[in-house]
C-alpha cells in the first residue's frame, strides 16, 4: 500500500522544522516540505521540496492542486499562524478535512478574533482598534487604564506593552508603530498598520495546548506561567504543566477555550490558547490555530516509556487519521524556559551550558541564538536565545530546575 | 594523569554527543550497533552495559550514544561519563581497530561513492546558501556527515538533510541505510535561515 503523502508547510524561519521532519520520518511518510523560499535542492527533488508564495494562499493552493494531481496529498499541516491559513486554503482546494480559511484568519487576527468572541458572549477585555497613523494623544485620553497595546499579527508578546497613564500610552503607541515598520512585521500588510488597545486583565496567565475534533476540545496540556506577567512588557519565560490551578478553574478554562474555538469557527487540529483567570473567571487573551511556538513542544510527550510520542508526531497522526495510542501526557511534570534576553547587544559567548545541563531534572538546553547574533529584548525582539527543558515529579520541582539551570548560564553580550 | 574532561551535547531525546578531552579512536570512525559488535572494545562494552543504549559511534575524541529509554540525558550522561573514564583507565585500547571484514570493505566502497556524490552534487548546491557538507565516514552503510557554513545552525538544516541530501543518496547510492548528522548546530555562526518568533 502506498505511503500517505504529507504536505508540511514550514516557513524558513520556523523553530519547528526539526521536530516535524523527525516526526514525519518516524511515521515513514512520503513527505513534501513546502517553504516560503526555495531549498537549494528543490529543483532536483521536486516531490520532496517545493516553494510556495505564503503571502498568496489562493495562488499557493492552485500550485499544490497541480502537484497533487500526480502526487496525491493525504494531509496538509501548517506550523504557525500564517501557515495555518495557508494549510486551510490548500486543504479546501484539495477537498481535505481542515479548518476553514475564515476560521484560521480569525484566529490569526487579534481584532477579528475579539469581535467574534464578544459576539459569542465570551469574556474578552474591552478593546479598540487604532491606525498607526492616528495621533495617539487622542485615544490616550479615553483609554481604559491600565491597558495593553499590541499589534494584530506579531507573536510571542512581540510589541505588546502595558500603559498605566496617557504618557505611557503615547510612548507605547509610537514604539509599537516603529516595530511595525520592521520589514518582517510590515510584510503582514494592512494588519501591520493597526494597533489594538485593550484593558489589562489582572490574574494568573495560562496556556492551553489542545486538539480539536469536530469542534470537541481535547486538552493535551494546561501550562501555568509562574512568572508575574504584569508588564510593561510580557516576556514569557516559563511554561510548566500540569497546572496547579484548582480543578474547577481548569474546567472553566477548558470550557471557555472550547467555546472560543467554536466562536472562531475552528473545528479541527491543534490550538494554542492563552487565557487569564481571576475572581471573575477565565478571560480569553487569544486562541491560535497552531501548536505551541518556539521549541516548547519538545517538553511534551504523550504515553509512557518507549511508546511515548512527541507532540509533533501526535499532531501528524491526527492530521492523517492514523491511530494515536494515547492523548494523555506523561505522568511526570514538565517545564520549559524560553531563556530571556537580558539586554540588547551582540552575543559574544554563552558559558555554563554544560553546568546547566547537569542540573538535576534538566533534560536539555538548546541554544538557538548563534554567536555573533544581535540580541534584541522584548518588546522589539523576534528571536529566542534558547530553551531549557526539565522534568520532575512535581511542577514546582521542574520550575526550580529551570531556574537553577538558568542561573548557571553566563550570557556574554558585547 | 590529567583529569578527563567530558562535555555532553544532546542532539535530541535519543541521541547525545560526548566530547572527550582525550582521543578515543584515531583510525577513523567505529560504529557499534549491538553488544556483539562491542566485544573487544572496552568503551563500547561499557556503554552497552548502560540500560537502553542501542548504538555507539566513536570518532577521534567524540562519542555519539543513541538510546531508546526515556531517561533524560542528564541522568544517562553520568553513566556514560563513568563508562568513558573507565575505558580510558583500562590498559586496553578503548576502541579496537576495525577488523578488515567484508562489511568494512563495502563501507570503503560506499565512502568513495558517497564522497563523489557530495563533491559533484550536494556541495555545489548547498554552496548556493554558503553551506558545506563534510562526509565524516560510512559505517555499516550509515553515512556520518557534518554540516558547516550556512548549513550549520540553519533553521532548515533538517529539511536540507532529510528532503535533499537523503533523497539524493537514496537515488544515487541506494545501499546507504541511513544518515547521521554529527554537526554541533549550536556553534553555527552564520546560519542561512535564522529562526524567529512566529
Amino acid at each position: 500500500m502506498a505511503r500517505p503523502r504529507l504536505l508540511l508547510l514550514l516557513p524558513t524561519t520556523t523553530y519547528r522544522a526539526a521536530a516535524f521532519v523527525e516526526a514525519a520520518r518516524r511515521l515513514d511518510l512520503d513527505l513534501t516540505v513546502a517553504s516560503d523560499h526555495a531549498s537549494v535542492f528543490a529543483a532536483v527533488e521536486p516531490t520532496a521540496l517545493m516553494a510556495l508564495d505564503f503571502a498568496r494562499p489562493e495562488r499557493a493552493a492552485t500550485e499544490v492542486l497541480s502537484f497533487a494531481a500526480e502526487h496525491p496529498v493525504a494531509a496538509v499541516v501548517g506550523v504557525d499562524d500564517d501557515t495555518a491559513v495557508l494549510a486551510a486554503a490548500i486543504a479546501e482546494a484539495l477537498g481535505l478535512r481542515h479548518n476553514s480559511v475564515p476560521a484560521t484568519i480569525a484566529a490569526r487576527d487579534k481584532h477579528r478574533q475579539r469581535v467574534l468572541l464578544i459576539e459569542a458572549g465570551l469574556p474578552v477585555p474591552p478593546f479598540a482598534l487604532h491606525s498607526v497613523t492616528d495621533d495617539p494623544e487622542l485615544p490616550a485620553r479615553d483609554a481604559p487604564y491600565p491597558c495593553v497595546l499590541k499589534p494584530l499579527r506579531l507573536s510571542a508578546s512581540r510589541g505588546v506593552i502595558r500603559a498605566d497613564t496617557p504618557e505611557e500610552f503615547v510612548a507605547a503607541f509610537r514604539r509599537i508603530a516603529r516595530i511595525l515598520e520592521e520589514p518582517d512585521a510590515a510584510a503582514c500588510g494592512e494588519p501591520a498598520r493597526r494597533i489594538l488597545v485593550e484593558s489589562f486583565v489582572p490574574g494568573a496567565e495560562v496556556a492551553l495546548e489542545g486538539l480539536l475534533d469536530d469542534g470537541r476540545l481535547r486538552v493535551l496540556a494546561l501550562f501555568d506561567k509562574p512568572d508575574l506577567l504584569d508588564g510593561p512588557f510580557f516576556e514569557e519565560t516559563i511554561y510548566v504543566t500540569p497546572s496547579r490551578l484548582p480543578a474547577a478553574v481548569q474546567r472553566a478554562i477548558m470550557r471557555c477555550t472550547e467555546r472560543a474555538a467554536r466562536a472562531l469557527g475552528l473545528e479541527r487540529g491543534p490550538i494554542h490558547a492563552e487565557l487569564r483567570t481571576n475572581a471573575r473567571g477565565p478571560w480569553v487573551i487569544e486562541v491560535a490555530a497552531r501548536p505551541i511556538g518556539g521549541r516548547c513542544g519538545q517538553v511534551l510527550r504523550f504515553g509512557e516509556g518507549e511508546g511515548a510520542i512527541s507532540l509533533e508526531e501526535l499532531l501528524l497522526r491526527h492530521a492523517l487519521g492514523l491511530p494515536v495510542a494515547s492523548f494523555e501526557r506523561e505522568r511526570a511534570a514538565s517545564a520549559v524556559m524560553m531563556i530571556p534576553t537580558p539586554r540588547a547587544g551582540r552575543l559574544s559567548e554563552l558559558r555554563g551550558v554544560d553546568d546547566a545541563r547537569a542540573v538535576p531534572g534538566v533534560d536539555a538546553v538548546a541554544i538557538t541564538a548563534h554567536r555573533g547574533q544581535q540580541l534584541v529584548p522584548l518588546p522589539e525582539g523576534s528571536r529566542y536565545l534558547g530553551f531549557i527543558f526539565a522534568h520532575a515529579d512535581a511542577p514546582e520541582a521542574a520550575t526550580r530546575a529551570l531556574h537553577a539551570a538558568h542561573a548557571k548560564l553566563d550570557i556574554v553580550i558585547t | 594523569m590529567d583529569e578527563i574532561g567530558i562535555t555532553a551535547e544532546p542532539v535530541d531525546d535519543q541521541r547525545c554527543k560526548f566530547v572527550v578531552s582525550r582521543p578515543l579512536y584515531t583510525a577513523g570512525v567505529r560504529r557499534f550497533s549491538s553488544i556483539e559488535d562491542a566485544q573487544g572494545s572496552p568503551l563500547a562494552e561499557n556503554l552497552f552495559a548502560i540500560e537502553g543504549v542501542r548504538e555507539v559511534i566513536v570518532s577521534a575524541n567524540l562519542v555519539t550514544v543513541v538510546k531508546v529509554n526515556p531517561a533524560p540525558w542528564q541522568v544517562v550522561g553520568r553513566a556514560v561519563g563513568a563508562a568513558i573514564r573507565s575505558a580510558l583507565a583500562s590498559e586496553r585500547e578503548p576502541v579496537a581497530v576495525k577488523a578488515d571484514v567484508a562489511g568494512a570493505a563495502d563501507d570503503d566502497a560506499l565512502y568513495q561513492r558517497v564522497a563523489q556524490v557530495f563533491e559533484s552534487r550536494v556541495n555545489p548546491m548547498v554552496a548556493g546558501h554558503g553551506g558545506r557538507v563534510d562526509l565524516i565516514d560510512v559505517q555499516d552503510a550509515t553515512v556520518l556527515l557534518r554540516m558547516a557554513g550556512g548549513c550549520q545552525g540553519c533553521g532548515m538544516a533538517d529539511v536540507t538533510l532529510r528532503q535533499g541530501i537523503e533523497q539524493i543518496l537514496r537515488q544515487t547510492v541506494p545501499e546507504v541505510r541511513g544518515i547521521v548528522d554529527v554537526t554541533d548546530h549550536s556553534s553555527g555562526e552564520n546560519p542561512y535561515f535564522a529562526s524567529s518568533k512566529k
